[in-house]
């Protein structure tokens, strides 16, 4: 075991008295609570965001018989905005980045 | 040789994936389409009218591997003797060792954010999901998707790195090193050649100087505004890229026991995945770039 050649499942000596710090236990906890809440938070938006789409296409498809292509095309031009502004405000939001 | 060959795909190689993720299960159509080729136009923007948005099944969608030529992979660039002979280095990371924490998992079908939690909580460790979730979603600047990518990344290695700090000292790591084979150093000065540094200093320089350009209104705008710079993927995106990658390279090679056993693997597992796949989508790092990684790249990949 203590030959860490051999060994693929080693650790380092003083590791168990390290894991148990409330310190380690509580950045673990955090760090599963991150991802969990990152995973759901993304693919809630990814979500949306094509279900908005799809909305817009429809709505822009059931309009082509009433509006001139600049219209039309003014409107996705507008819609895509929005979702930029967005897109971007989620890259800005406060990160709680620092738990230590 | 491309990147996918790297995965035992030949150029032009047409699969079938057959762990589609169905956004939409009830229409079976998805008009924020993927592309099947990494040739992307960029006209969304500009032309939707005339080019109707062809409803895509991505249950039968086709993915086709780049025909374009890249580079050889390096032997093993890098490559350096142990030259203290009194450091001995953990060698953790075999993937034979590795793979049985890899959990597959079947893919899963969403098509509403009902239940969401708990497909989450089943996807991390699962696949398929991810796969879609990297696209560029249409019409969007790439650049945008790019930087909140990177910030995403960022936060996530940030997060992974924060619960080994324990374990990851100088006296532990004396060097920013992935398996023997590979150090990687830093550069404190521009012009000046880069020195060897331990792993916790590495991480926080490189943590550091992401920030300073997360910070940086000419790389990253934060207003309405704020347009990013010229040729912002090559030269912001990737150089972060690469290395923010080294930080899993030296969790993976040098601490993954530790991270069994805080049972963190699954989260970083899917954080891994999520990072190559994102790099993969839009052909941003190489098969080089992957160097002590590559084997667990393809692992992930290929199942
Ligand atoms: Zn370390």
């Amino acid at each position: 075991v203590n030959d860490i050649r051999s060994s693929p499942k080693k650790l380092p000596r003083d590791f168990h008295a390290k894991a148990e710090l409330h310190k380690t236990q509580r950045v673990v906890s955090v760090c599963q609570m991150y991802f969990l809440d990152y995973y759901c938070d993304m693919f809630d938006y990814v979500i949306s965001r094509r279900q908005r789409t799809k909305k817009v296409l429809e709505y822009l498809s059931q309009q082509g018989d009433l509006k001139s292509p600049d219209q039309l095309n003014g409107e996705w031009t507008g819609y895509l905005e929005k979702e930029h502004e967005i897109l971007r405000k989620r890259r800005l939001k406060p990160k709680n980045k620092d738990f230590e | 040789m491309s990147f996918l060959q790297n995965f035992h795909l030949s150029p032009g190689q047409t699969i079938r994936s057959t762990r589609g993720f169905r956004w939409n299960t009830d229409s079976n159509k998805d008009v924020d389409s993927t592309r099947s080729s990494p040739k992307r136009s960029r006209d969304d923007r500009s032309g939707l009218v005339g080019t109707q948005p062809n409803a895509q099944n991505l249950d039968t969608q086709l993915w086709v591997t780049p025909t374009r030529s890249g580079n050889t992979l390096p032997e093993l660039q890098q490559r350096q003797t142990q030259r203290e002979a009194n450091v001995v280095t953990d060698f953790n990371y075999t993937p034979s060792h590795q793979k049985q924490f890899l959990q597959p998992t079947a893919g899963t079908a969403v098509s509403s954010h009902q239940d969401l939690k708990q497909i989450v909580e089943i996807t991390l460790g699962s696949e398929g999901v991810l796969n879609q979730a990297v696209k560029l979603p249409r019409g969007e600047d790439e650049n945008e998707w790019m930087a909140v990518h990177c910030v995403d990344f960022y936060n996530q290695i940030n997060m992974l790195y924060g619960t080994i700090t324990e374990f990851c000292s100088p006296q532990s790591c004396p060097r920013m090193i992935a398996t023997n084979e590979y150090e990687y150093l830093w550069s404190f000065h521009k012009g000046e050649s880069p020195v060897a540094v331990s792993a916790p200093k590495y991480v926080e320089c490189l943590m550091k100087w992401c920030q300073e350009q997360f910070d940086d209104e000419s790389i990253f705008p934060a207003k309405t505004s704020g347009q990013f710079p010229q040729k912002f993927i090559q030269r912001f995106v990737i150089p972060m890229l690469r290395r923010l990658f080294r930080v899993y390279a030296h969790i993976y090679c040098h601490h993954f026991n530790e991270v069994l056993e805080l049972n963190l693997q699954t989260v970083l597992n899917t954080s891994f995945r999520h990072f190559c796949l994102f790099s993969q989508e839009f052909e941003l790092l190489k098969p080089s770039d992957f160097g002590p990684l590559l084997e667990l790249v393809m692992e992930l990949r290929d199942r």
